[in-house]
């Protein structure tokens, strides 16, 4: 199994197998916890890592819009504008239009609605193609389901996830998807915990990660400047 | 490099000076971020928020003021009672003041006061959304207040008030605005609670003797004594 690096620091380490370092590739994703455990950050490193390995990313942001995005990311010293002039970036923003600013649709940047999954699904359809055509070794980020869970009924989230892992894992990417705990209901909770591949928890202490292939690792992290660090972990 | 904001209460500026920089970087909020003030009835919520309007309006940062439990009159007179007198403020359109109080007299609506019903959302969200456009203009660096979502949430179906709180939140942060939520703890849905909780940049715990930082942009837990005085809060040493 190939796998790719995640960029964060201990991480990699943790998850190392024989053939390499980091998350399985072409495999989804799903990382939850309460608020402000590092969901968000998480997936900006993941995302800046991929970038500065060459590495296309689809960049799905519906709890932030695209400028808050860059404050966000800038916050680190992740800068994206080099990214996005060399195309590697495809931002799908679904959430600026709420707040009446028109943004301008880009050669990698489309605007969608949070209450509309079907536009999004139209707009993911074609960031895919942009990406894939760039290499098919691609990332995707949905940061995140809580926003979508606010503006539609849950089975309506869940449909339009479960559309979305298919058609990106077909396409050939490493998926990450965001999600706050407690948001939906127990039961939709457990749905998305069983569509995907892996399980990252964070707790604002602890992350602990589960893979399909039954690898369990836990190990302390911090929050830091630079992002996300983990200390010692192991392997369960 | 985070920008921070002074935020007006004695010694919050100092709690939240980030640890690990050589003592050039300066406490306070995190601009252009939301922050969330939760805790139980009477532990300082409107008082933390009448200093941090204040501290701005005496820097020239405008102030957009969204009131739910108390009128406007009683703030301007609490707000007096400090030694902030807000008069040259509002005629100088720095302050702005939406009051969806249903207690009381109210004042007669005007360029910087206007009347709105916690039972009506949508109406909150237009003057709102009319306020910040207004405050922004004026400077780009303004300061927001909610206080509180509470009462909102008691009115009306939970669900929609996140969807209205989302709105007015990206409105405040896409014009460049730093603002306060204030909530009391326990009285909505646990989920609309986590919720709110995700949509804030930072969040701070009241309980009437210590203020947590449970979470807040470049900066650790924090946590610190606090007394409720004339002057209004004032913060401990750090614990």
């Amino acid at each position: 199994m190939s796998m790719v690096e995640t960029g964060i620091p201990g991480l990699d380490e943790l998850l190392s197998l024989n053939d390499g370092e980091g998350f399985p590739q072409n495999t989804t994703t799903l990382v939850y916890g309460p608020p402000k455990v590092g969901k968000s950050i998480f997936s900006y490193q993941f995302a800046y890592h991929g970038l500065d390995l060459k590495e296309p990313c689809l960049y799905i942001t519906t709890d932030d819009g695209i400028k808050q995005l860059t404050q966000n990311m800038m916050d680190f010293g992740w800068f994206l504008q080099g990214f996005i002039d060399e195309e590697l970036l495809y931002v799908i923003d679904s959430i600026s239009s709420l707040s009446g600013v028109r943004v301008e649709n880009t050669a990698t940047y489309a605007s969608s609605k949070i209450n509309d999954p079907t536009d999004l699904m139209v707009k993911v359809g074609l960031g895919t193609r942009f990406v894939f055509k760039k290499s098919n070794e691609f990332r995707s980020v949905f940061d995140s389901l809580t926003t979508p869970f606010v503006f539609n009924p849950e089975p309506m989230v869940v449909r339009f996830l479960k559309t979305y892992l298919r058609r990106l894992k077909e396409a050939g990417a490493t998926v990450l998807v965001n999600y706050t705990e407690g948001v939906a209901s127990p039961g939709t909770e457990r749905i998305l915990k069983s569509i995907v591949d892996n399980v990252i928890m964070l707790d604002g202490s602890y992350m602990t990660f589960k893979s399909s292939y039954d690898l369990m690792g836990t190990a302390k992290y911090d929050i830091t400047d630079q992002g996300i660090v983990l200390g010692e972990g192991e392997i369960l | 490099m985070i920008v921070r904001i002074t935020s007006g209460i004695t010694g919050f500026d100092e709690l939240t000076v980030p640890g690990d920089d050589l003592g050039f970087a300066l406490g306070g909020i995190p601009e252009n971020t939301i922050t969330l003030l939760y805790g139980p009835v009477g532990v300082g919520k409107s008082l933390f928020c009448h200093s941090f309007t204040y501290e701005g309006l005496s820097t020239d940062e405008p102030c957009l003021y969204l009131t739910t439990d108390q009128n406007f009159s009683t703030i301007y007179h609490n707000m007096e009672d400090l030694g902030f007198s807000l008069q040259e403020y509002m005629e100088g359109n720095m302050l702005q003041v939406i009051d969806a109080s249903s207690n009381g007299e109210k004042m007669e609506d005007s360029p910087t006061h206007q009347s709105s019903h916690v039972k009506n959302p949508t109406d909150i969200l237009v003057k709102v959304s009319r306020g910040i456009n207004s405050v922004s203009q004026n400077n780009p660096r303004f300061r927001g207040v909610v206080d509180s979502i509470t009462a909102i949430l008691e009115s009306n179906d939970e669900m929609l008030i996140m969807r209205v709180l989302k709105s007015y939140i990206l409105r405040v942060k896409e014009a460049g605005g730093t603002a306060i939520i204030t909530h009391t703890q326990g009285s909505a849905d646990p989920r609309t609670e986590i919720i709110i909780k995700s949509m804030a940049d930072n969040i701070i715990k009241v309980d009437g003797e210590t203020l947590v930082i449970e979470s807040m942009k470049g900066l650790g837990q924090k946590k610190a004594p606090y007394e409720i005085t004339e002057e209004g809060l004032i913060l401990g040493k750090e614990e």
